[in-house]
């Protein structure tokens, strides 16, 4: 069982897990439904990214504060891997609405779930 | 309407996705290890780079083979998979070789054996990309 968190950043985190977990569900089941992707989903993800930012933003403010994660250079990796993954797969099927578009944004949205779960790993 | 046009839309964009999330993935890993402590597993680091080539050349290979140039693919995808189950292989025979984990470790199992499940997925899906007979 994971711990509780203990600060704010740590709540930043473990909503952006669970919902990134949300998403990667919502676009697994579109894919599988084998339908066109809905705007809905695109809104979910930017969503997710708009978290994500605030989320990295909040972290690289604890770190100029002097709070050192315990692995800073994959922590900064994964950091900047949970704000570019996202935008990018966004990109790449920006003027494609099949339905294995869906499927790059579970691959997508399944990444930064783990990304963020790593954040938090790295952090202590 | 193009060939390529034609094969925009289908299931290689999410082994694409899933390539290039790998080429990140274990590129980053690699560089981070081998720049910061390369002394302590070279095997399993330097294995880790040819894992995150292999994913850049297989991307590659999936996006020829999308536009009906499957040569690449076809002989690429094999080679990610005799990688894999070379590494995972000698990972579960020779421990002495791999202190420290690389991507293809025991089959990829810190990556939810999706690298070893990936170059399986690609070559099914090269195989349908076959013209009928």
């Amino acid at each position: 069982m994971p711990p509780l968190p203990q600060t704010a950043l740590d709540q930043i985190t473990y909503v952006a897990v669970g919902y990134a977990g949300l998403v990667t569900l919502a676009a697994l089941a579109v894919t599988v439904r084998r339908v066109p992707r809905p705007q809905v989903l695109d809104n979910g993800v930017w969503i997710l990214e708009v978290l994500l930012a605030v989320r990295a933003v909040a972290g690289l403010g604890t770190m100029l504060n002097g709070d050192r994660p315990a692995e800073m250079s994959a922590h900064i990796g994964y950091l900047v891997a949970s704000v570019c993954v996202l935008p990018i797969a966004m990109q790449s099927v920006a003027d494609d609405r099949g339905p294995w578009s869906s499927g790059v944004v579970t691959v997508a949205a399944l990444a930064v779930t783990v990304v963020a779960v790593r954040l938090q790993m790295t952090l202590r | 309407m193009t060939a390529s046009k034609q094969r925009r839309s289908g299931a290689h964009q999410v082994l694409l996705a899933l390539y290039a999330l790998f080429v990140l993935a274990a590129g980053a890993r690699a560089a981070v290890q081998l720049a910061t402590d390369a002394g302590r597993a070279p095997v399993a680091y330097a294995l880790s780079a040819v894992a995150a080539a292999t994913y850049a050349a297989g991307w590659l290979a999936i996006r020829r083979a999308s536009v009906g140039r499957t040569g690449f693919a076809s002989v690429m995808l094999w080679v990610e998979l005799a990688g894999v189950v070379t590494v995972g292989t000698l990972s579960l025979v020779e421990r002495d070789w791999f202190p420290d984990a690389s991507v293809w470790s025991d089959y990829g199992i810190g990556y939810g054996f999706v690298p070893a499940v990936l170059p399986v997925a690609g070559l099914l899906w090269l195989r349908s990309q076959r013209p009928p007979v």
